[in-house]
């Protein structure tokens, strides 16, 4: 038995899930988006490096997923600017980033989390979204 | 210098990125009731990985399982993301029925 391809599942998984919840909290809290995409650019860079100077091919397969799992978070920050820009993805008015946004007209920005609902199998126009996780 | 695990990482990049295929086109074509099929596929990719002759097709084909599993809990909110109308929406009856639809209906479909 092979075991080194669970391995590469479990840290594609794992490094997958924690980029998608981090970068949206990150970015939700944070004033500016380039640090945060520093600090993982670098991380990522670290971990790749760990991941060349390793002689066991195990570690070094779960260090070169996360790696790079790390440096694609960090171009992640800026899409996720975009999507709260559009209103794909919840703005926090607490955060003074967000709070242009949401008070600039050019952008379609929303604190409301649009997607927060179970699908009813039917095309909603923008009002019904709004409603469908509003009068829940 | 070890590039084993540099060459992962950029497969890895490569599988995920099929991944947002994988859900777009599942959700349009079947439909998120879909989910539990798409987990099983990944499950089943994870185990055959432990049989692959070679390091390399090891990797790919769990790599591959866990780029299903993932998919499979971003199936709803794709859904919702066609419903609102950011993706093409494509109504339920032009989609194929999964089996035991009746019973999926009455699972929560995971969301991570």
């Amino acid at each position: 038995m092979n075991f080194i391809g669970v391995i590469a599942a479990l840290v594609t998984f794992f490094s997958v899930w924690f980029g998608h919840v981090a970068v949206r909290k990150i970015e939700f809290i944070s004033p500016t988006i380039w640090i945060p995409t520093a600090i993982f650019a670098t991380l990522g860079l670290i971990v790749e490096f760990l991941s060349l100077s390793t002689v066991n091919r195990s570690l070094s397969i779960a260090f070169g997923i996360l790696g790079i799992t790390l440096l694609f978070d960090a171009l992640e920050f800026t899409r996720q600017q975009r999507r709260i820009r559009k209103g794909h993805a919840p703005a926090n008015p607490n955060n003074p980033r967000h709070a242009l946004v949401l008070a600039d007209s050019n952008f379609h920005a929303t604190t409301l989390d649009l997607l927060k609902r179970e699908p009813i199998g039917k095309p909603v126009s923008s009002d019904q979204a709004i409603k469908l996780i509003t009068e829940h | 210098m070890n590039y084993f695990g540099l060459l992962t990482g950029l497969a890895t990049l490569l599988i995920i990125g099929l991944g947002f295929l994988l859900v777009i086109q599942g959700e349009r074509i079947l439909g998120f009731l879909w989910w539990p099929y798409m987990m099983m596929v990944g499950i089943a990719l994870i185990i055959v990985s432990l049989f692959a002759q070679g390091d390399w097709l090891a990797v790919v084909i769990g790599v591959l399982g866990a780029t299903f599993i993932w998919g499979s809990t971003e199936l709803k909110e794709q859904a919702v993301r066609a419903e609102i109308g950011w993706y093409p929406f494509n109504d339920a009856t032009r989609k194929l029925k999964p089996p035991f639809e009746k019973i999926i209906k009455n699972w929560r479909a995971p969301h991570l």
